[in-house]
């Protein structure tokens, strides 16, 4: 008789002390959830938010543009070896060798452009490097300082005696002639000098627009020592 | 009430709390984030998507074009030898343009993103970023690299690199993220050198230490370089 109340009365108490702890393993768990992948949302957003988005959509649009250009280019090429014959392909050859030659720094090259001078002390092979990348960002097609042509590969170093472009020790105030879109370059050197007078380094950074800058320096053309190039694209 | 009565009543009142925290954040959060706003940040990504697809799509036939023009050109070179001599020529010029393939003993730079720090401080310091891409580049180049692609993109002699946050955007590719691979073909005991020097790329150092940011390096007796295959057109530029 004692026995069977006793049991009757620790069933439920078991039973909703079975549902409490359910419960509150349950809250943990969606707690738990809820958290870490908040936490997952938030680092895979980091760079990629609106605003960057923004940016590689404006980049994308000018870059399919460019290979749009390139394409029509291609295909105007392509047809004019296909209609003539070995007078032609001596033309298409031609053309493109002088284009190589003037976007490799072989030949002297003049079009519009900016023309930037910085005068500062202090300036490092980095910070040149940060201008030199800007303005080829902005659409730069040819590029100069102070009578040293640059293209990308181009060592720019950092010397005891300061920054060398390719060996040569250019001493500042840095003439900088770029060859491109003058209108795009002048946006990009416009914000450029705006930065460097904030630097305390910097003397002075100013530049002009030009409607014929000359670019008569050149590249030496250096023999590929370790490369060995397929024989056809 | 029994003493186990009490602890139920105290659990439950805990849970139902716990409860309501988390359903406190959860419309918080939902009210810093609303729908349009996600929507809006779709649309955007959905924007990229199709913009890369389009960008792989010219790109993939700008290679097409350029190797039925080799063709055609190797064909009439066939023919006379003052063709031959240019083609010769040319063939020179696009190698060192990045416009043909190579390979040669080398280098693999890897870089990958870090930990982000506590807080908001921190920023995106762990995040590779175009700049720390650039100074590899260079670096590479200053010790005599005779060619070098990125994530597969070759670069040339009109290479840019520019992006946001951890975003690389090069020349007119999409944009790249981490891991980023800067493949260098060149001396390779030259470049492992500079590459080991402490000194050398000072600001990815102080953010391997910060941000735990990864940089590590492999020599190689033969890589492979893949072509330039976007554009590389110079309209205001004029031979004088």
């Amino acid at each position: 008789m004692s026995t069977r109340p006793k049991t009757t009365r620790t069933a439920p108490s078991r039973t909703r002390a079975v549902g409490v702890w359910l419960i509150a393993l349950l809250v943990a768990l969606v707690a738990t959830v809820q958290i870490r992948s908040e936490a997952e949302v938030e680092r895979s957003l980091v760079g990629v938010d609106a605003t960057s988005l923004a940016f590689l959509i404006d980049d994308l649009h000018r870059a399919n543009d460019s290979l749009s250009a390139e394409k029509a280019d291609l295909t105007q090429r392509r047809a004019t070896l296909q209609s003539g014959g070995g007078g032609a392909a001596d033309q298409v050859l031609t053309d493109e060798a002088i284009r190589l030659r003037a976007l490799e720094g072989l030949i002297r090259v003049h079009g519009p452009g900016i023309v930037m001078v910085i005068d500062a002390s202090g300036l490092t092979a980095l910070d040149l490097q940060d201008a030199l990348n800007n303005l080829a960002a902005g659409g730069a097609e040819a590029i100069e300082v102070n009578d040293r042509r640059v293209v990308t590969g181009v060592p720019i170093a950092e010397t005891s005696d300061g920054v060398a472009v390719d060996g040569v020790v250019v001493v500042p105030p840095w003439k900088i002639s770029v060859i491109g879109d003058a209108e795009r370059l002048a946006d990009i050197a416009d914000l450029m000098s705006q930065q460097l007078r904030a630097d305390r380094r910097v003397r002075s950074a100013s530049y002009r627009v030009d409607a014929d800058v000359v670019i008569r320096s050149v590249i030496s053309e250096k023999p590929f020592v370790y490369a060995v190039a397929a024989q056809n694209r | 009430m029994s003493p186990h009565g009490l602890a139920s009543i105290a659990l439950v009142a805990l849970v139902a709390l716990a409860t309501g925290f988390v359903l406190a954040d959860q419309i918080r959060a939902q009210l810093l984030t609303p729908s349009n706003q996600v929507a809006r940040y779709q649309a955007l990504l959905r924007s990229v998507q199709e913009l890369e697809s389009t960008n792989a799509g010219y790109r993939s036939q700008i290679a097409q074009l350029r190797a039925e023009i080799d063709a055609l050109e190797s064909e009439a070179a066939a023919r006379s030898a003052t063709t031959q001599s240019l083609n010769n020529q040319v063939a020179d010029l696009r190698a060192h343009a990045g416009l043909v393939a190579m390979h040669g003993p080398g280098i693999v730079v890897v870089l990958r993103n870090g930990i982000a720090g506590p807080g908001s401080g921190g920023g995106t310091g762990y995040l590779v970023n175009f700049q720390d891409v650039q100074d590899v580049v260079n670096l590479l180049y200053v010790q005599g690299a005779e060619g070098i692609a990125v994530n597969g993109r070759r670069l040339t002699p009109l290479t840019a690199f520019s992006g946001s946050e951890g975003q690389i955007v090069i020349d007119q590719g999409p944009p790249l993220s981490s891991p980023i691979m800067v493949v260098g073909v060149g001396d390779r005991n030259r470049m492992s050198d500079a590459l080991s020097d402490q000194s050398s790329l000072p600001d990815i150092r102080a953010r391997e230490v910060q941000f735990q940011l990864r940089l590590s390096f492999t020599g190689s007796l033969d890589i492979s370089l893949p072509a330039y295959d976007s554009s590389l057109q110079i309209p205001n530029v004029h031979p004088t």
